[in-house]
């Protein structure tokens, strides 16, 4: 039986459709990574799966029952930090203890072994207002990990964390792959889906795409991915580089741009003549193996998150 | 443990730790006990003076009451539906009126013990009250209105404005406007009559005077305000104010969109 079945969702706003008629099925076990740009309906989407909004149109199962009748079968973290930073990390968990019906005995032993799961018994009676962008997300992972819930949907869940936390994050979603928990991943940046079994590629209500990670990058035909570090960037610096990518498009980053070129070793010095030509300075170039950033990029024109 | 134990343990240990609700509820009300009792007293007459304290922690107890329905309680729901609790509990399997009964039971909790507080400092700056035991209960009673009146303005306060700060801010101008002209914290007889007028109208403000009537005595409440059509009257819009509010927060906080 499929943990979840969305068979042709959609979602309107007045006349905004942000759902155009969503198909996804995610197997007992697996994890499955929802990318997309901010707007494009992933947060709609996982946000009618757990019932906070209603559907315009479609279908939904989770373990063959209606969303609202499946409530204690899913754990849901929203993007915002909802425990209370007044309270201590075990009084927010015996809360959602005491919401789940647990007696205070059974919670008390319940909250302990998830404090241990997620690594933070020994800061478990600091007020959460003391804890770090990360304690605090693993801390309300673990109001999604009480027993009988079999579906985790993470939205947007490394966002605002320093690479360190998202990374000791990451490796706890890995962890509890290991106790078949469905996890169902929300995502803008393409480094947490390419942990994911499956990903599927969401832009403007639809998914365009859907595969494993290598399968979606081999499916794009994109080979190697030119990364350049620039000290300064400017339209004229993206125009130029324009030259050399396929299609005439380069991806913005935070730190430089990403040329799309058929021949990457012979593109190289040219693309280093071009930029001393213009007074650019390279700090870095560097071939790379295509993200899901680019495979997105590639399939839509479109950058997956705004640069900074 | 069941969910309203989990909720009016959470509410009430958000209620205690946060210095601007205790500052509101708790220390304001004090304060303007202590500066009361000893500078609004110079011109009254030493048989009386312990029975106008009795009368400003009578009033003092009230707008404690006040900012902990209309100004904690709305803080603390805009604050859970700021940070995304709201939207984790939707997606739980949680019945949204035992969510309510927590918070209201957990209001009902920590404005009692404001005014057990306001009161006791009343008392020991000297406050005396003249009461019977049936006038005691009766009094309480009123205290129950008065919170549940308030509590229906926080409810409306908390589902209307999304942002903590203004729901806050929001309730704490409502109660301090309104209990600065209804007789609340000013005396009745001193109030224009439009205003006295609205002192009777007002559920709060008529609860007020009818507590300082039973405990204090019927010169320092002003009028009578336990007539039967007062009485009603008082009841009726106070129930009113709960359930208006109880129906906005159970339909627009609890919405789906």
């Amino acid at each position: 039986m499929d943990a979840l079945n969305v068979e042709k969702l959609t979602k309107k706003y007045g006349d905004n459709e942000v759902l155009k008629g969503v198909d996804l099925k995610i197997a007992e076990g697996e994890f499955y990574a929802l990318m997309g740009p901010n707007g494009s309906g992933k947060t709609t989407l996982a946000s009618i799966i757990v019932s906070v909004r209603s559907p315009s149109g479609g279908k939904i199962e989770i373990y063959g029952k209606k969303p609202e009748d499946a409530k204690g079968l899913i754990g849901y973290i929203p993007q915002e930090s909802f425990s209370s930073p007044i309270l201590t990390g075990k009084e927010n968990l015996m809360y959602f203890a005491g919401l789940l019906g647990y007696s205070k005995k059974a919670a008390e032993k319940i909250v302990n072994e998830l404090l241990n799961k997620i690594g933070l018994s020994e800061d478990a009676n600091k007020r959460v207002s003391n804890y770090s962008g990360g304690m605090r997300k693993r801390l309300e992972i673990a109001t999604a990990l009480f027993p009988d819930i079999k579906i985790l949907i993470l939205d947007e869940p490394t966002t605002g964390l320093d690479p360190s936390a998202r990374r000791k994050f990451l490796g706890l979603i890995q962890e509890l792959r290991k106790e078949k928990i469905t996890v169902l991943l929300i995502t803008h940046i393409g480094a947490d889906a390419e942990l994911a079994s499956r990903v599927g590629l969401i832009d403007e209500g639809k998914i365009i795409a859907e595969d494993e990670p290598e399968g979606l990058k081999k499916a794009s035909g994109l080979k190697d991915v030119i990364n350049i570090e620039t000290a300064t960037k400017s339209e004229k610096v993206a125009k130029m580089l324009s030259k050399f990518s396929e299609k005439k498009k380069v991806l913005e980053t935070d730190v430089g741009y990403r040329v799309y070129c058929k021949d990457v070793e012979e593109s190289i010095p040219e693309i280093v003549r071009s930029l001393d030509a213009i007074g650019c300075k390279a700090t870095k170039i560097e071939t790379e193996k295509p993200s899901l950033e680019d495979v997105f990029f590639k399939l839509t024109e479109k950058m997956i998150r705004e640069v900074s | 443990m069941g969910q309203i134990t989990a909720t009016l343990g959470k509410t009430i240990k958000e209620f205690l730790r946060q210095k601007t609700i205790l500052f509101w509820t708790i220390a304001w009300p004090i304060l303007w006990v202590l500066i009361g009792s000893f500078s609004f007293v110079e011109n009254v007459p030493n048989e009386v003076i312990s029975y106008t304290r009795g009368a400003i922690a009578v009033s003092m107890s009230v707008f404690a009451l006040m900012t902990a329905g209309m100004a904690n309680l709305p803080g603390n729901i805009a604050q859970d539906r700021e940070r995304g609790l709201l939207s984790k509990l939707m997606s739980m399997p949680i019945n949204p009126w035992r969510d309510f009964v927590g918070r209201i039971l957990a209001l009902l909790a920590f404005s009692s013990l404001a005014a057990i507080l306001v009161t006791l400092v009343g008392y020991g700056c000297g406050a005396r009250f003249s009461y019977s035991p049936i006038g005691l209960l009766q009094g309480i009673g009123f205290l129950l209105l008065v919170s549940l009146a308030s509590a229906g303005i926080g409810m409306l306060i908390g589902t209307f404005i999304k942002h903590v700060h203004g729901a806050i801010m929001s309730g704490v101008g409502i109660a301090v406007v309104t209990a600065a002209i209804s007789g609340v914290m000013t005396p009745y007889p001193y109030l224009p009559w439009l205003l006295q007028q609205f002192a009777r109208t007002y559920p709060i403000s008529s609860s007020s005077s009818s507590i300082t009537f039973l405990l204090v005595g019927e010169d320092y409440a002003g009028y009578n305000p336990l007539s039967a059509s007062q009485i009603t009257f008082t009841v009726v819009i106070s129930l009113l104010l709960f359930a208006g509010g109880l129906v906005a927060y159970s339909r627009f906080c609890w919405k789906k969109e």
